[in-house]
């Protein structure tokens, strides 16, 4: 899977492409995690070009948000497509983890956070 | 059976990169069934989470395993049959996930039984499990 990553003030700005399956879900998991590591806790995962997640995805994003909110910082969503949206109200994860509607949008709150 | 449409078949092994592949074969036959587009959505992660937990859990990661999928097309359902050759299915190993805790893990099985409508296993067989989903065609 390719993921594009770049910083923007200061805001680290992942955007996998493609499905996040079991096949690719510890790349991403580690991707994240280095970046946390490094002193990149604030995180916004742009998630417009993901059309399918399983649970091994929505597990490393989890993963992700846990590692960044421990580390002071935290991971924020955008650009949802429908299917993954259902996904994260049918985990509750809409609940906990904070979802915007395109990546401007994440990376301002990641400002007033 | 007399009621029974078509079915099809599809066949893969347990490496996790034969998942995209299984997808897109089920989408295909998924879109021709005059489901909405969030029931084949719905379908499509109930089958992608059982090949995930037979990969991870019937055949303990071990790649090139057989995982054959049937797809039956009845009037008022779809049914999709999974079956593998390995460790059969526990049930007293699942535990739903708590999902206050926001689990990293766990969440698969969970995801089957919100996305279909029944979900059934068979383990009295010679080898392995056969799961069975029904999806019907309007709100059950």
């Amino acid at each position: 899977m390719d993921i594009d990553a770049r910083e923007i003030g200061g805001v680290t700005v992942v955007a996998p492409q493609g499905d996040i399956d079991m096949a690719v879900a510890d790349d991403l998991r580690l991707r994240l995690a280095n970046a946390i590591e490094r002193g990149r806790v604030r995180v916004v995962l742009d998630l417009g070009g993901v059309m399918y997640i399983d649970s091994s995805g929505l597990g490393a994003l989890v993963t992700a948000m846990k590692q960044a909110r421990a580390a002071g910082g935290d991971v924020k969503v955008c650009a949802l497509a429908s299917d993954v949206r259902a996904l994260f109200e049918m985990t509750r994860l809409d609940k906990v983890l904070s979802i915007h509607a395109t990546r401007a949008e994440a990376i301002a709150a990641c400002g007033s956070s | 059976m007399t009621e029974l449409e078509s079915v099809s078949r599809f066949e893969m092994t347990s490496e996790p990169d034969q998942l995209a592949r299984m997808r897109s074969w089920l989408w295909t036959q998924l879109v021709g069934q005059a489901l909405s587009l969030e029931a084949c959505s719905a379908v499509l992660v109930a089958v992608g989470e059982i090949c995930n937990n037979v990969i991870k859990h019937a055949y303990g990661s071990a790649a090139g395993q057989p995982i054959v999928i049937a797809l039956r097309a009845l009037p008022d359902r779809v049914i999709i049959d999974v079956e593998d050759e390995g460790v059969p299915y526990d049930p007293r190993a699942y535990a739903p996930p708590d999902l206050d805790a926001v689990p990293e893990r766990g969440m698969g099985l969970f995801l089957v039984r919100q996305s279909v409508d029944d979900v059934a296993f068979d383990v009295a067989r010679p080898r392995g499990t056969r799961w069975t989903l029904v999806k019907y065609r309007s709100p059950s």
